[in-house]
């Protein structure tokens, strides 16, 4: 469809930072989540899970629980009769209940469902499962090899040169020029490598759901999810369900950031609920969010950066080795793209790899892909500026991208705010404080994410007495009903206070793809602006019946139908609640709807600095000031956007200096508690100071562009260069934890 | 024997509840959300590390009610006898509507995913109570043990600051209350031993600490449990059975932390928090260290008796009460005896502890003059982290010269345990960065710790040598530094 471009116009509801319409229900408790609901008869469900790396599975004998008093069901692989279409489905049946082998330890075996956890847990212990257990390996480096244990066989793509070991499974490459004639250009060459360990998304509400399936067939699934249509069509699949006999609600979800955008426990719940006839309830443990959701890839990444004296980048070249876990993903594809998309570049080259390993499946985490990029292309960066004796803002602004460049990854940018976020940043007061003291240093990096559109639907309702109902598809993770009640408002003319927006199910609107991609304020937003005008045409239609006039000659004012053209000033206006008052007279209720696959979501960029000191006899580092710079287009509720923004950093921070997944020599996750995963408490981080920048997006009408992802990207390299400064030594591995922070100082020192 | 009742009595919000059919391993979160349906309680960890769960549990101590945040998910059901607990459904302002630290909450963004939010309420209800105009470090210090991963919690430090503005303390619904919850509450204690079982599985909260050997006697298999921040575990992540399970948490006799004869005595039921002021006092040097201890629920129940008593090679305070010369008093229906903390821990897993006997005390010598101490706690983050290293040193010195020395490590052996070749390198030397210098290099014979995820064996000896030089930077030199007016 043609993109409705950018138009600028003064705005009275849009910009402002109205009430949070979810705060109370949120202080209060009164807030539903995943596990909050409950239904009559409901039995508990719970995983039985691999306790092994890698193992062939020869047998399961369900035998004994199922002759226990209170088990309604055993569900094993056996029970999915199914071949679902794609690879990416079978993958996902793969994962969530295990077939010929366990592939990572915490893989789902077998399920239960039973009056009570208590007996549900036993029957856990008496399903025998016969495992012959396989060698493993869960670091991407050495799942590479030619020699190393094979997951999966005939799963390479052709893009896989020779010489790797199949658990490469896919290649990609990118970018333009001679990269060689580059590096022969330049004064000066860094080639570094650099790692990072897998992250968890870390949201605090683990997966839940409760499904009820009906003797006929018919089904109803309660989940936290961020895409609960998507939950719809994959459950449906694997169940062999006609897509519309399962009806999905989403409820309120206690944070994703990319992690709840799969299935795990759902379609084990309803076939628990089809074998049970049953309604049945699961959720998993903290222990099982980590050993078995969906973490982030670590990565193994080599970066070369040329650079004249002049400081202009001749040439920038690329490996991203990125192990995605047991399954195929494109973490590597995407950290290649991102990785020097920020640089006006002659030459580039990049190379993305997909490699798995046992360990539970990489799951998207705000910008997937993108950080570990940004953190190994932004330290070279960092380096280059440091060795040509320039300030780090002024050389990234000499190589900046801008609109008409050719980006590294192919496309040529339209309007992009990157210059404008470096310039922001260097007339900053942070930037220009200096940082003194011993042990300090301070960093700065950019960070890229491209943003979604998406297939969306939106309704729109008005009521009699002149309020709106406003229905999206998509669940609320950053404050979407908030800013779609604004954008409608904002459309219609009418307060704010008189729309209230609820996330439907998956029977009342249109198909919508899951909350990703940072897509929901443009894509949602622009199909609420549509169907706001959807609702204004109807209205106007009735305004002129009402009068006896042409419905091309009203206009929509302020909130009101008036008389336009020839007829201007001959009626008075009709405000949107004296319409709906009469929409039974003038032919029925009146609602605007839109549906749309939306194109032109504006890439987005940000800037971080960071202030930081280190403790050199412990190796522990405190965050002493952080400041962010992000692009919104237009910032819809700023509160919101600053949260985004904040909350992106963050997590930023803790994947930099200590959250990290460890294995243990024998595959088995050493660390799957809060206890042990470390996320940022208060006092780990220092107010994060926020600015945000509005560079319309031509391809939205209000100009906004996603927000929630890019705040993810830069703080790996800003904190890595920070660091690096602070402790005098370079710092290219991540997390950059006090024991390996001081053992690092400790090497340089010699 | 003492009376005995089979049920456990205690207020929830605004009612009363009698409870027989309760379970050793029933926890308070379990029957929140599960029996009583209020879900505004969460379940983010079952460990008692993400503060979703925090609720407040009210007790009279001498006969005043007093307020403290816990995690609900390790609080085991049946030590609520006698407790009024107060969740977030029961929050409301003074005039009905919502309460001040809500609508601060509301107005400052404090939420976005909302998961963790009625925990951060709960706390920050227990700072205002407490605090109403708290300082940052006091916000800091509340919000310890709730973990956000939306905010980077700056707008919940906001709200933090704004609700003081919103309401006064003195005005709240639980104030109004708090006679009438205090008589109902007293009414409930009638001195018996109470002992609530479901099936086999069986609870019992003695009448004393006489009975508490009494029963003990009787069950020397039971599993003591006191704050249950460890036990809890037990149950909740490692599913092991705990039954017969004595509570003690409830015995005020054993809470009691009073100085005197020249000691402070720390009653094994006394809680990190009832400790902290006494011990803040005599020992200025544990007041920063003693917040590092967990996160604020964590404290409120913990103790320091279970955290002896358990045994635990990275518990955090027998280092530092080694260091004081800590004596710790055990006792079972034979009696009593008295030995060296050091002396209890045996080895990994092995304490000195006879059966039917408990921990029932811990005392420590106030006279130190002319000493000094430090204590360090490393790990990866500041607040609520379990420890890789800790370390107590207790210095005298006299004339110059280190006249005796006591360095005492955890998470550097296989029990806490003093660095006996450190020691003797310092005994008898000048008070000077060489000895210390010197010291820190005998570490290497003291210790070969272990490699973990917390730490590698590499980073525990370089840190702990490291804090040896610490201690000379901020005693000797920063000292002289201090008095110099540097």
């Amino acid at each position: 469809m043609a993109k409705d471009e950018f138009q600028s116009r003064q705005f009275k509801v849009v910009g402002t930072r109205v009430p949070r319409p979810d705060g109370v229900d949120k202080v209060t408790g009164r807030a539903r989540y995943g596990a909050d609901i409950t239904a009559p008869g409901m039995l508990t469900g719970l995983c039985l899970r691999s306790p092994h790396a890698h193992a062939r599975i020869r047998s399961i004998d369900t035998s004994a629980a199922e002759a226990m008093k209170g088990v309604k069901a055993v569900v094993t692989r056996a029970d999915f009769d199914v071949t679902p279409e794609s690879s990416g489905n079978r993958d996902v049946l793969d994962n969530v209940m295990a077939g010929d082998k366990a592939l990572y330890d915490g893989h789902t075996v077998a399920a239960v469902a039973a009056t009570s956890r208590s007996v549900a847990r036993a029957a856990l212990k008496a399903i025998k499962v016969d495992y012959e257990v396989l060698p493993h390996v869960t670091d991407v480096d050495e799942a590479m090899k030619p020699d190393a244990p094979v997951l999966h066989e005939g799963r390479q793509q052709e893009s896989v040169p020779e010489g790797y070991s199949q658990n490469v499974l896919a290649r990609s490459q990118y970018g333009h020029g001679d990269v060689d004639k580059g590096f022969e250009e330049a004064d000066i060459v860094i080639e570094r490598h650099f790692t990072t360990a897998a992250t968890h998304q870390g949201y605090i509400e683990p997966h839940a759901c409760l499904a009820t399936m009906g003797g006929d067939g018919k089904a109803d699934l309660w989940c936290c999810t961020q895409g609960h249509y998507h939950v719809r069509d994959t459950c449906a699949e694997l169940l062999g369900m006609d897509t519309g006999q399962l009806k999905v609600t989403s409820s309120e979800i206690g944070g994703g950031f990319g992690g709840k955008t799969t299935v795990f426990l759902e379609p084990v719940a309803l076939m628990l609920s089809r074998k049970s006839g049953k309604p049945v309830k699961m959720t998993m443990s903290r222990e099982e969010v980590l050993r078995a959701s969906g973490p982030t890839a670590s990565t193994s990444v080599s970066i070369k950066i040329g650079a004249r004296k002049d400081g202009r980048i001749t040439a920038g070249w690329g490996d991203f080795r990125y192990q995605n876990g047991a399954f195929e993903a494109m973490n590597g594809a995407l950290g290649a793209m991102c990785g020097f998309a920020p640089y006006d570049l002659e030459n580039v080259r990049t190379t993305g790899w997909e490699v798995v390993t046992n360990r539970p499946k990489a799951a998207a985490y705000r910008a997937p892909g993108a950080p570990m990029a940004a953190f190994a292309v932004e330290s070279v960066v960092d380096e280059l500026a440091g060795e040509l004796g320039m300030d780090p803002i002024d050389f990234r602004l000499m190589n900046a991208a801008d609109e008409g460049t050719k980006a590294a990854y192919g496309p040529t940018y339209p309007a992009i705010g990157l210059k404008s976020v470096l310039e922001a940043a260097k007339d900053h007061p942070h930037w220009n404080t200096p940082l003194e003291g011993e042990n300090r240093g301070r960093g700065f990096a950019v960070g890229f994410w491209f943003n979604f559109g998406g297939n969306t639907s939106v309704s729109l309702m008005i009521n009699g007495d002149g309020t709106v109902s406003l229905s999206e598809g998509n669940p609320d993770i950053g404050g979407s009903r908030a800013s779609m009640s604004m954008m409608a408002a904002e459309e219609l003319g009418i307060p704010y206070e008189h729309v209230r927006c609820v996330i439907a199910d998956t029977a009342s609107l249109g198909q919508n793809d899951i909350t990703d991609g940072s897509r929901v304020t443009f894509a949602v937003g622009l199909a609420t602006i549509k169907a706001a005008r959807h609702a204004i045409d109807i209205m106007k239609a009735r305004a002129a019946r009402i009068w006896g006039i042409d419905e091309e000659a009203v206009e929509w004012v302020d909130g009101a139908a008036q008389p336009a053209g020839p007829n201007a000033g001959k009626f008075e206006p009709m405000t949107l609640k004296e319409i709906a008052a009469l929409a039974s007279k003038t032919g029925g209720p009146i609602a605007g709807h839109f549906e749309v696959n939306a194109e032109g979501a504006g890439v987005s960029f940000g800037a971080h600095i960071a202030d930081t000191e280190v403790d050199p006899e412990t190796g522990a580092v405190k965050v002493l000031r952080y400041t962010v710079f992000q692009d919104a287009g237009k910032a819809v509720h700023p509160d919101y956007v600053e949260g985004q923004m904040q909350g992106g950093a963050v997590q930023g921070i803790g994947w930099a200096l200590n959250e990290e997944y460890i294995y243990g020599e024998d595959g088995i996750l050493q660390n799957p508690g809060y206890l042990d995963y470390r996320i940022p408490v208060a006092s780990d981080l220092p107010m994060i100071d926020t600015k945000i920048l509005e560079i319309p997006n031509p391809g939205h009408p209000y100009g906004v562009r996603g927000v929630g992802e890019t705040g993810i990207v830069p703080p790996l390299a800003t904190l890595a260069n920070a660091v690096s400064r602070a402790a005098g030594v370079r710092m290219t591995s991540l997390p950059m934890s006090p024991p390996k922070l001081l053992a690092a100082i400790k090497a340089a020192k010699g | 024997m003492a009376k005995e009742r089979r049920e456990i009595r205690f207020i929830l919000n605004g009612s009363d509840v009698r409870l027989g059919e309760v379970a050793a391993q029933d926890t308070l979160l379990d029957f929140l959300r599960n029996a009583r349906r209020l879900t505004g309680t969460k379940e983010g960890c079952a460990e008692g590390d993400c503060g979703a769960c925090t609720v407040l549990v009210g007790r009279l101590v001498k006969g005043r009610l007093r307020y403290e945040t816990v995690n609900a998910c390790i609080r085991f059901l049946a030590t609520l006898d006698g407790c009024h607990v107060v969740t977030i459904e029961h929050l409301r302002g003074a005039d009905g509507g919502m309460h001040p630290v809500q609508q601060a909450m509301v107005e400052a963004h404090g939420s976005q995913c909302g998961f963790c939010t009625p925990g951060i309420v709960m706390s920050l209800y227990a700072l205002w109570m407490q605090s109403a105009a708290p300082s940052d470090a006091e916000i800091e210090t509340a919000l310890q043990g709730n973990l956000c991963r939306c905010t980077g919690y700056e707008p919940i430090f906001k709200a933090a600051r704004a609700a003081a503005e919103l309401g006064d303390p003195a005005a709240d619904p639980l104030e109004a209350e708090r006679a009438d919850v205090t008589g109902r509450l007293k009414a409930m204690a009638d001195g018996a031993r109470v002992t609530v079982s479901r099936g086999e599985d069986r609870a019992i909260l003695p009448a004393d600490v006489a009975d508490l050997a009494d029963v003990l006697a009787k069950h020397p298999e039971a599993t003591i449990v006191a704050g249950a921040t460890d036990v809890g575990l037990w149950v909740t992540k490692f599913l092991k059975p705990i039954s017969p399970a004595v509570f003690v948490g409830h015995l005020s006799d054993l809470r009691q932390v009073d100085a005197k004869a020249a000691r402070l005595r720390i009653g094994a039921g006394a809680s990190y928090t009832d400790a902290e002021a006494a011990l803040a006092r005599a020992f200025p040097h544990l007041g920063p260290y003693w917040k590092r201890i967990a996160g604020w629920q964590v404290r409120n129940m913990g103790t320091v008796g279970g955290n002896i008593a358990n045994g635990s090679p990275i518990g955090d305070t027998p280092p530092v009460l080694i260091a004081l010369e800590a004596k710790l008093h055990l006792r079972s229906a034979e009696g009593t005896r008295e030995i060296p903390l050091e002396d209890f821990f045996i080895d990994y897993g092995k304490q000195d502890l006879r059966a039917g006997e408990f921990v029932e005390a811990v005392e420590i010598p106030l006279a130190q003059e002319g000493v000094r101490h430090a204590a360090y706690k490393v790990s990866k983050r500041r607040d609520e982290d379990i420890t890789a290293v800790a370390a107590g040193f207790a210095l005298r010195v006299e004339n110059g010269v280190i006249a005796d020395a006591r360095l005492v490590f955890g998470g550097m052996a296989a029990v806490p345990k003093r660095a006996a070749q450190a020691e003797a390198a310092l005994k008898g030397q000048p008070f000077d960065a060489a000895s210390f210098e010197r010291a820190a290099q005998a570490l290497a014979e003291d210790f070969q710790p272990l490699t973990d995820w917390r730490a590698s064996a590499e980073y525990r000896r370089l840190v702990a040598a490291n804090l040896l030089r610490r201690f000379w930077a901020e005693e000797g030199e920063g000292a002289k530094a201090r008095l110099e007016g540097v």
